[in-house]
């Protein structure tokens, strides 16, 4: 009986240790202010754009966020904030100049990418390929 | 020995005045590009109107950053980056696993910092432990090709100073004067992408050295060993074979016909990856210097020979 209790605690103590040091993400809402959320994307999401849009998503988005925008990139599980998921309609019914805030200013574990792509253009490109993540 | 001639004592204020007058006119084009360059704004007002975009005119990353294994690339970051450079070369690969193909020999590494404080203008320092040297250099960017075709190529500036910080000891150093620890190395690099994944560069360059080894002769005369001005040419070139990775190669040839002994050639090829913050580049070639005047001058790597090293570079960037 002894030996059946303590077997059970360790049993018990490995089962809670295979989860210790992990950080808990957290799903965290990211309001947008009302002027910039308004602001229209004046590139057209034509080819160019799109493959422009492509390398930079490649470039800096992809450690993080996956390749397909799920929230799987290698660095995801380090994050505090859980990168949302991409594909799906309630992260792509925001308006497009969400998407260029948020891109341009970051927040905690997000990086503000203003300075590392200066061209306001290249952020609108990045945003055309974000929306074709859209399951 | 030393060498003395006419022009040794002509020279050190003459390659002053060069790099001086190309700072002036590097100046000048700045302020010229200034009212000619086209930069995309976003106004972001109260009234919520579009910001206006004016359609950006040049092609972007001809290459993943500045340097291509040992030549500098036609790009200059943009404004505000800061790059930590990490260099290594090690030993010849000939000896085979007696020294881990040269892992395990004697290796040559630069530390480099560079800053773009202005556009299109990037200065640098850096730190080599091969004679003790240290540089400072700038890269200016002359030219830019557009989308439109209507400039073809880019064209950069690159310059440096290299100072041999050893102590004078009579045996291994030579200088008698301070000026004898300088080599100046000045070039021009002409770019163009062809296309998303394939880029192109020729670099024409020239350096020139205060103080050269030369040898005693029969009669007890000291004669060159090699001319204090060198031309070279390089050409280099980039195929983008995934996202993040492309592979690159380079060939440089020395021109000039020195009195007693020609450097050799450089084959060199390898692997470039880049991320955000990262440039990594990972290459085998022939060239065993970190910095291009000596490469170009004391170069005797045999390519025909199998003699050659594996090096890699890292550049860490940060903008602000």
């Amino acid at each position: 009986m002894k030996k059946k209790l303590i077997f059970i605690s360790s049993l018990f103590a490995v089962c809670m240790m295979s989860f210790a040091f992990t950080i808990i993400q957290q799903p965290k809402p990211w309001p947008v202010p009302a002027k910039d959320a308004k602001i229209a994307n004046p590139v057209k999401s034509n080819a160019e754009s799109l493959s422009a849009g492509k390398s930079l998503w490649s470039l800096h988005c992809v450690s993080c966020h996956g390749k397909k925008g799920l929230g799987d990139g290698s660095k995801a599980a380090q994050l505090k904030t859980t990168p949302q998921d991409m594909t799906l309609a309630s992260f792509q019914s925001q308006t497009d100049g969400a998407l260029y805030y948020k891109i341009s200013e970051g927040r905690d574990d997000m990086p503000s990418f203003k300075k590392k792509i200066p061209d306001a253009e290249d952020i609108w490109n990045l945003v055309n390929y974000v929306r074709t993540l859209k399951k | 020995m030393k060498k003395h001639n006419s022009y040794s004592s002509l020279i050190p204020g003459f390659a002053r005045g060069c790099l001086l007058i190309v700072l002036c006119s590097g100046f000048g084009n700045l302020m010229a590009q200034d009212t000619t360059a086209k930069k995309s704004t976003v106004a972001a007002d109260t009234t919520a109107a579009a910001p206006v975009v004016k359609k950006k005119s040049y092609v972007k990353d001809t290459f993943e950053g500045n340097l291509l294994i040992d030549d500098q690339t036609v790009m200059v970051p943009i404004k505000g980056t800061f790059a930590f450079e990490i260099q290594h070369r090690f030993g010849t690969v000939q000896h085979g696993f007696s020294d881990a193909f040269g892992l395990f020999a004697t290796a040559t590494m630069r530390l480099g910092f560079n800053y773009v404080p202005v556009n299109n203008l990037q200065i640098g320092l850096g730190a080599s432990n091969e004679k003790m040297e240290v540089d400072g250099n700038l890269k200016y960017a002359l030219l830019k090709q557009t989308k439109n075709g209507s400039m073809p190529v880019s064209v950069t500036y690159y310059g440096n100073a290299l100072m041999d910080t050893r102590k004078q000891d009579n045996t291994t150093t030579l200088f008698v004067n301070t000026s004898d620890r300088f080599s100046f190395y000045n070039e021009i690099i002409i770019a163009r992408k062809f296309n998303d994944k394939f880029a192109l560069q020729i670099s024409p360059g020239y350096s020139h050295f205060n103080n050269l080894a030369g040898y005693l002769d029969a009669n007890g005369k000291v004669q060159p060993t090699w001319n204090n001005d060198q031309f070279g040419i390089g050409l280099g070139g980039r195929l983008q074979v995934s996202d993040g990775m492309s592979l690159i190669a380079n060939y440089d040839q020395p021109l000039t016909q020195n009195p007693a002994q020609n450097p050799r050639p450089n084959i060199s090829f390898g692997i470039d990856m880049r991320t955000s913050g990262h440039d990594f580049q990972i290459f085998i070639g022939n060239y065993s210097s970190l910095m291009p005047e000596n490469n170009m001058l004391y170069n005797q790597n045999n390519y025909r020979k199998g003699e050659f090293l594996i090096g890699f570079n890292i550049s860490r960037l940060w903008n602000f």
